[in-house]
């Protein structure tokens, strides 16, 4: 793919797709309003992007479950975040492209060199660095080294999924491959979290198109997640928070309270540490996420998420254990051991006391009643 | 990293705490009941079983106010025993509290409304901010005010203040307030052994023996 | 030779004062044991001992607070037994009790104490702060602190069996009450129910009481006696603070019952000889005492019940009625004077603060033997004095002369209208004739 040729604006492939242009600018109005960023911008948006050539995206996955993937791009009916597609020139993917072996490899290679310093690269999965890298490799090239490079010629990196952002689950303790997150590997080039396990597919794409639009990166948190998305916890927007403040929580899944919807805390649902969308866009355009399914949130888009595990534990109880582990055994464990050490140092301490007190009342000349008060 | 602020409070930071609060008040207990005790030779007044049952029955009756006594200690009884009332239905009866202590010792029980929970929390607060002014405002008490009462009620209105903040989402980001607040237990934890919070565990105990002592001689309990 | 004398002085000041701390700490460490480290401990410094405590109401002086009384004691178990007590020693966490301290002290735990046992009865933790300032006072006395004129009438008491000297000796004193009353007093008999004592106070300022508890045990005809070795009830020992003397006076007594084989030992009109003797002799000495020990009024009021005694009216008018401390808060004898009233069917106007929570009349645990308390005492002797007034009564009965004794000299200070009465004199006034008495009165 060369400049000269000029490619196909994209307001021109959408027309090409039947979109229209007032469809277009619906969609991405609609974008911008999920963006909190002001109205008038939809059009803008619309307008500028109808008439930008499609900027290049190379797709890099490492060591990941291809969930953030399929969240981007499948979908029960055709929706516009399919013609995304259409919008941006993705010029490297490894789970779409029909390419395979050297073929791939070239492509990989020539889209890095044509567009050096100008594509945005997404990359999902965590990257292991055990093994000397060969846990997750291509060619014979281990995945920290292909993202090093990638990353030179890239402007932004979004790190989509939770792989990628925080290391994951195979980061999750004992983290036998050495995975790390895309943060931990490149320090130059700007990166965008976009977490999630997997993200909701709203998400990538406004926060991508929001770039591509403007080019520059969304204001982002503390772990440089889009604000847009994630600057709310689930529980801010829960539609059951007023079960939650009137204290009325489901015991067991299937119990009265859970049949009635009530807040799900004592379940373990995190939704009040968790900061993502959920709530607001929810799954599968809008139909439902898992608390209203009846599910606590996990936290999936929250560094660590699974090993502060107590997925069933509420939040507010005390968390000793491995994921999964409850506490109770050690609490008594604990209790057992520091009574016991209590009563060894309590002992002594009367005991010294005793000696003390002795020792205060020697030089007495009458010794007088044995039994003291 | 998987070790953040909250992590830490609820995982380490509280074990930590745990195991000092356990060590400590059975170390502070143990020291001075092992003390020389000495045995009583004269003759009770009454049987022992009506000694003892009358002991038992201080731990309430002490609670109590007399008429001859209320006109000068009506204010600050008052004070001081709505305040305990507050703390407790704020730290038994609120949802991820039970759910806390569930996960320490096994068991639940029914809460009440987060929203009287708040409100009752905040009572209990201005509450607990006129028992420091007393303190500081009536020179018996202030006379015998030490480092203890004052850093006592210093920890316990930052677990409640932190508290509030918490289920307010008020200030910072939740679990940042979270785990500021369980931090703050944990220090209330710590500190517990070795200060005036004790009287939690001496009030029953010492009415029940002091009531008795007395009962045994027929006296005024 | 000046310097030198200086020198001489103030190196036996600070020999003076390191005696009187080292003293005080011998002192405190007998006295520290689980229950008064319980007592100590449990202190949330609420200050509500000192609404109960009337040097605190009639002064509002903070320093009157009771447990504030006791605080070099605290200090001194916290620094020396408590359960950090190393760590609190080695980072000087709480300072060592100084002899200005104990100085200052003094005032506090002698002049301004009855050992009245109100602050232990408003506790809200159910501290008996009342044992503390008694278990204080033994360190005070160990510390060399007791003061002189307590000091000195316990002496006196350890050594002769009465506080003071006396031209006459105090038997030859009985003998001719006995006389000068016309009731026999029976001495020294050898095998007998009940063995008496007498408080010196009555014998000496007023001896009908002396006279009316003789006549009240020949009318019930339950044989009694006095004994020339162990005659005086007060036991200076306890108001000075040496648990030695009081042990040595309360043993004279002890051994003298045992001697006449004493089924009871009968204290009359005397608050703190019956604490002394009813509730810690036998603890001093070390194994149950092997009679039973009893107040008058107690006595009485069981022979009462069992028809031994028989009361007819008294005719007083309205009265009312002085709890003495020690007998009734915290004796445990509070219904018997009020049965004896009843039986004889004296119009009773209990003052506002009575039975369990009256004042103290000002003269107990001894204050009204210490000079330098006077100015303190009359002015809490008013809330008391005002109290009595409000009743609106002409008279009113105790049953302990030393309350008698204070509120006379509080009458001649004041001017006041009152003097209180004898319980057992209006008793002895009013017996009547029951069914001829062969068989003993026991409890």
């Amino acid at each position: 793919m060369m400049d000269s040729t000029r490619d196909p604006t994209v307001g021109e492939t959408l027309r090409k797709h039947g979109v229209t242009r007032r469809g277009f600018v619906k969609f991405c109005t609609a974008t911008v309003t999920a963006m909190a960023l002001p109205p008038w911008m939809g059009a803008a948006m619309a307008e500028q992007l109808r008439n930008s050539p499609r900027p290049s995206v190379i797709y890099l996955s490492f060591q990941e479950c291809t969930g953030c993937f399929e969240s981007f791009t499948c979908s029960f009916s055709p929706t516009i975040e399919n013609l995304m597609f259409n919008v941006i020139s993705l010029d490297y993917d490894d789970t779409l492209m029909a390419a395979a072996g050297d073929a791939a490899e070239s492509a990989l290679a020539t889209a890095m060199k044509t567009n050096f310093g100008k594509y945005v690269l997404i990359v999902d999965g965590s990257i292991p660095t055990g093994a000397s890298g060969a846990c997750c490799t291509a060619a014979g090239r281990s995945a920290e080294d292909i993202l090093r490079e990638a990353a030179k010629g890239a402007r932004v990196i979004l790190a989509v999924g939770t792989c990628s952002s925080f290391g994951g689950i195979p980061f999750a303790d004992p983290n036998p491959t050495n995975a790390w997150p895309v943060s931990a590997i490149v320090g130059d080039t700007p990166i965008i979290n976009v977490s999630g396990c997997p993200p909701i597919p709203e998400v990538i794409t406004g926060t991508l198109l929001q770039y591509v639009t403007t080019g520059e990166i969304p204001d982002l948190d503390e772990h440089r997640r889009p604000k847009a998305f994630f600057g709310n916890t689930i529980h801010d927007r829960c539609y059951r928070r007023p079960f939650y403040d009137a204290g009325k929580f489901a015991k067991t899944f299937d119990d009265e309270g859970a049949r009635n919807g009530w807040c799900l805390y004592e379940l373990g649902c995190k939704g009040p540490t968790t900061y993502n969308a959920c709530a607001t866009l929810k799954w599968n355009g809008g139909t439902s996420f898992p608390i209203e399914s009846g599910h606590g949130c996990l936290g999936c888009s929250e560094p660590g998420f699974w090993d502060k595990g107590s997925f069933y534990e509420a939040q507010s109880t005390a968390k000793w254990g491995r994921a999964g582990e409850t506490s109770g055994k050690q609490v008594l464990e604990l209790v057992g051991a520091t009574v016991a050490l209590g009563g060894v140092l309590g002992v002594g301490s009367a005991g010294i006391s005793r000696l003390h007190q002795t020792h205060l009342e020697k030089d007495r000349n009458e010794d007088v009643t044995k039994d003291e008060p | 990293m998987n070790v953040d602020l909250l992590s830490f409070a609820r995982g380490p930071a509280l074990k930590f705490a745990l195991g000092i609060f356990c060590a400590g008040v059975v170390w502070r207990i143990l020291a001075f009941c092992l003390l020389r005790i000495r045995r009583d030779f004269n003759r009770p007044r009454n049987s022992m079983l009506k000694y003892l049952w009358t002991g038992v029955f201080a731990t309430a009756s002490r609670s109590w106010p007399h008429p001859e006594f209320i006109k000068r200690t009506g204010a600050g009884e008052a004070l001081g025993y709505s305040y305990h009332m507050g703390l407790f239905v704020v730290i038994l009866l609120f949802g991820p509290h039970i759910a806390f202590l569930g996960s320490l010792f096994g068991i639940t029980w029914p809460g009440l409304p987060s929203s009287v929970i708040t409100a009752i929390a905040v009572v209990t607060a201005t509450l607990f901010l006129g028992v420091l002014f007393r303190r500081v405002t009536t020179p018996v008490i202030r006379m015998l005010s030490n480092f203890d009462d004052y850093f006592s009620w210093f920890i316990t209105m930052l677990v409640m203040l932190t508290g509030l903040a918490a289920s307010a989402h008020l200030g910072a980001r939740y679990e940042t307030l979270l785990a500021i607040h369980i931090l703050s237990v944990d220090v209330l934890l710590v500190w517990f052994p070795f200060g005036k919070l004790m009287h939690a565990f001496y009030i029953f105990p010492s009415r029940a023996i002091n009531g008795a002592i007395l009962a045994r001689k027929g006296a005024a309990t | 030779m000046t310097d030198l004398a200086i020198t001489a002085e103030t190196h036996a000041d600070a020999a003076t004062r390191a005696s009187q701390v080292a003293g005080a700490m011998r002192g405190f460490s007998r006295e520290i044991g689980a229950m008064s480290a319980f007592r100590m401990e449990s202190c949330i410094h609420c200050g509500m001992c000192a609404e109960a405590c009337h040097y605190y109401i009639a002064t509002e002086d903070p320093q009157y607070t009771p447990i504030w009384k006791v605080e070099p004691f605290k200090q001194a178990y916290k620094r020396e037994a408590s359960a950090f007590a190393p760590v609190i020693r080695l980072f000087g966490l709480k300072r060592a009790v100084t002899a200005e301290q104990l100085a200052q002290w003094q005032h506090l735990l002698f002049d301004s104490c009855n050992l009245c046992g109100r602050c232990s009865l408003i506790c809200p933790m159910g501290i008996d702060v009342t044992t503390l300032i008694e278990q204080a006072r033994h360190a005070m006395f160990d510390a060399g602190l007791a003061p002189q004129e307590l000091y000195d009438k316990a002496d006196h008491q350890q050594l002769t069996g009465h506080p003071e000297a006396s031209l006459e000796p105090y038997r030859q004193k009985l003998l001719d009450i006995g006389i000068r009353f016309n009731v026999p007093i029976p001495l020294d008999q050898p095998d007998v129910e009940v063995m008496l004592c007498v408080p010196r106070t009555d014998i000496d300022h007023y001896p009908q009481a002396v006279a009316a508890i003789a006549r009240v045990m020949r009318h019930l005809g339950v044989s009694h006696t006095f004994r020339s070795d162990g005659l005086i009830a007060e036991n200076y020992g306890y108001y000075a603070g040496s648990k030695e003397w009081q042990r040595e006076i309360s043993l004279r007594l002890i051994d003298q019952a045992v001697a006449c084989h004493a089924k009871i030992l009968l204290v009359p009109e005397c608050g703190h000889a019956y604490t002394a003797l009813r509730w810690e002799a036998a603890d001093l000495v070390g194994k149950p005492l092997p009679f039973k020990v009893m107040a008058a009024t107690e006595y009485l009021a069981l022979a009462l019940k069992s028809g031994q005694l028989s009361l007819g009216k008294a005719d007083i008018g309205a009265t009312s009625f002085q709890d003495p401390c020690k007998l009734d808060r915290m004796g445990g004898v509070i219904h018997a004077p009020r049965e004896l009233m009843k039986a004889m069917g004296v119009d009773l106007h209990e003052m506002e603060n009575s039975g369990n929570f009256s004042f103290c009349c000002g003269g107990g645990g001894g204050v009204v033997d210490i000079e330098q308390a006077k100015p303190l005492r009359y002015r809490t002797m008013e809330t008391k004095l005002r109290e009595v007034d409000a009743t609106d009564t002409k008279t009113f009965l105790t049953s302990c002369s030393d309350c008698r004794r204070t509120f006379d000299d509080a009458k001649e200070h004041f001017s006041w209208d009152k003097s209180p009465q004898s319980l057992l004199e209006l008793v002895a006034a009013n017996l009547v004739a029951t069914r001829p008495v062969t068989t003993s009165t026991g409890a």
